[in-house]
């Protein structure tokens, strides 16, 4: 690890989580503007090991539980699937390209909603068929497009730790 | 590259994403009594900060988009705010109308002064009472600060006044001793003396001092004795022939008025209206106490 990649890296999940807070409600609907916070914690995934993305997964969505209590839980439950499968899924299919990891920002969005949806019950009928297969979409592809454009611009703050072990490239097979 | 798979292999990873879910069902099955306050202890501690930072963006956003609203807002209130000091300045002079009135006891016409946009305005004005309100002609026009101008002519509703400041101008004059006699007339038209008056025809012997109350002297029969005309400020420059002259800064402004008082009638013989007015302090001599 660089050393600069100690403050550039929480620096740049902090501006994520600010953005979270500040400009996101100017971004367009609340249904279908991208989520920062599920963003950073997306990119904590690709460098974080299974357990603590899961770990990662549940504070996440405890705290947003808070925030809507009808669902609260749901939130908690679905981030820490989503965060464990996310990490799990970087590791299995060892990819760097950029599309990837946007097709990783996708369905981690779309898998998060999902899971919200079902667990919580809140909605029904029409509701969740608009629900997955409208806003929840759009959701997740704002998210994605959002994610690549960060990892594009700041690829060399986010890029994957590397393994003391595994040597100046970081090749661990 | 990048990271290896070994790291999915963890027992500890496991036994952490089990702690997780099993804790996120916990959280889904808690009733309500113990979610609520869960929720709020969450809200109040760990989210503070950012549901703060959420509601200032939200105010910072509201106020952004009612900026032109509130900038239309404060430009008219700024516009009307320029009129205050005059409303302000118009409200004391007539309280000190008020205050004139019952000094002057009777013989008295209270107008306004119908100003003009020429800058000629303070020389002769129009005041916005006549011969219905019992104005005559050569009748003293008055402040509570001092002498005014005298009336030149009189319509049905309307009397044109001529001030201090007009060329044409007289009056009778004294410090308020008795000490010094003269005559008032304005300075002149050009240069900085423009809105100054003198005090023409002090004997050559007598001297007086800046600072000196001038009012009108009661000779001729135009203006009552006592009024105030101005302070005496220095002599005008080098004197000639057997008489100085000194400038007298004026007891008030033609164009700093908005009402002023027409005296209507013929006091009685010997009256004097000192103690009428708003005499300023006499720097140069003892105040002498005001008759009785």
């Amino acid at each position: 690890m660089r050393r600069t990649d100690r403050y550039r890296y929480p620096f740049m999940m902090t501006v994520l989580v600010l953005l979270q807070f500040t400009v996101r409600s100017r971004l367009g609907g609340d249904r279908i503007a991208p989520d920062f916070l599920l963003l950073a914690l997306l990119i904590y995934t690709i460098r974080a090991e299974p357990g603590k993305s899961a770990a990662a997964g549940f504070m996440l969505g405890l705290l947003r539980d808070a925030l809507t209590p009808a669902s609260f839980g749901a939130g908690a439950l679905a981030h820490t699937l989503v965060a464990f499968t996310s990490s799990w899924a970087k590791a299995v299919f060892f990819a760097e390209h950029v599309f990837v990891k946007g097709c990783l920002f996708f369905a981690g969005t779309w898998l998060r909603n999902v899971i919200v949806l079902l667990v919580s019950g809140r909605l029904q009928g029409s509701q969740v068929a608009w629900e997955l297969l409208v806003w929840s979409p759009l959701q997740a592809l704002t998210t994605a497009l959002v994610g690549v454009v960060v990892l594009w611009f700041f690829r060399g703050w986010l890029s994957p730790r590397r393994s003391r072990a595994s040597g100046a490239l970081g090749v661990s097979a | 590259m990048a990271i290896g798979t070994d790291r999915y292999a963890s027992r500890g990873d496991t036994l952490l994403f089990v702690a997780c879910v099993v804790l996120s069902i916990a959280a889904l099955s808690l009733p309500d009594q113990w979610r609520d306050p869960l929720a709020q202890g969450l809200r109040q501690s760990v989210l503070a900060p950012f549901l703060f930072l959420q509601r200032q963006t939200e105010l910072l956003a509201a106020a952004r988009y009612r900026y032109d609203a509130v900038v239309a807002q404060r430009d008219s209130v700024a516009l009307a705010a320029t009129f205050l000091p005059e409303l302000r300045s118009e409200n004391a002079r007539l309280r000190g109308l008020l205050g004139l009135t019952p000094r002057l006891g009777y013989g008295y016409v209270s107008a306004e002064i119908l100003h003009q946009p020429e800058p000629t305005n303070p020389l002769s004005f129009v005041v916005s009472a006549g011969r219905r309100e019992g104005v005559r002609p050569l009748s003293a026009v008055v402040s509570p600060e001092g002498l005014v101008g005298l009336v030149a002519s009189v319509d049905e509703h309307t009397s044109v006044v001529l001030s201090w400041a007009h060329p044409e101008f007289r009056a009778s004059a004294i410090a308020t001793d008795g000490s010094v006699v003269g005559i008032a007339a304005p300075h002149g038209a050009e240069g900085p003396g423009v809105w100054l008056l003198e005090l023409q025809g002090v004997l050559y012997r007598q001297q007086v001092p800046a600072g000196t109350v001038i009012v009108t002297s009661g000779l001729g029969g135009v203006f009552p004795r006592g009024i105030p005309i101005g302070v005496v400020i220095g002599p005008a420059g080098e004197e000639k022939g057997w008489g100085r002259t000194y400038l007298v800064r004026p007891a008030i402004h033609p164009a700093e008025l908005s009402h002023v008082m027409v005296l209507t009638s013929a006091r009685p013989a010997g009256s004097d209206l000192r103690n009428a007015f708003t005499v300023p302090a006499d720097s140069a001599l003892p105040r002498e106490a005001p008759p009785r």
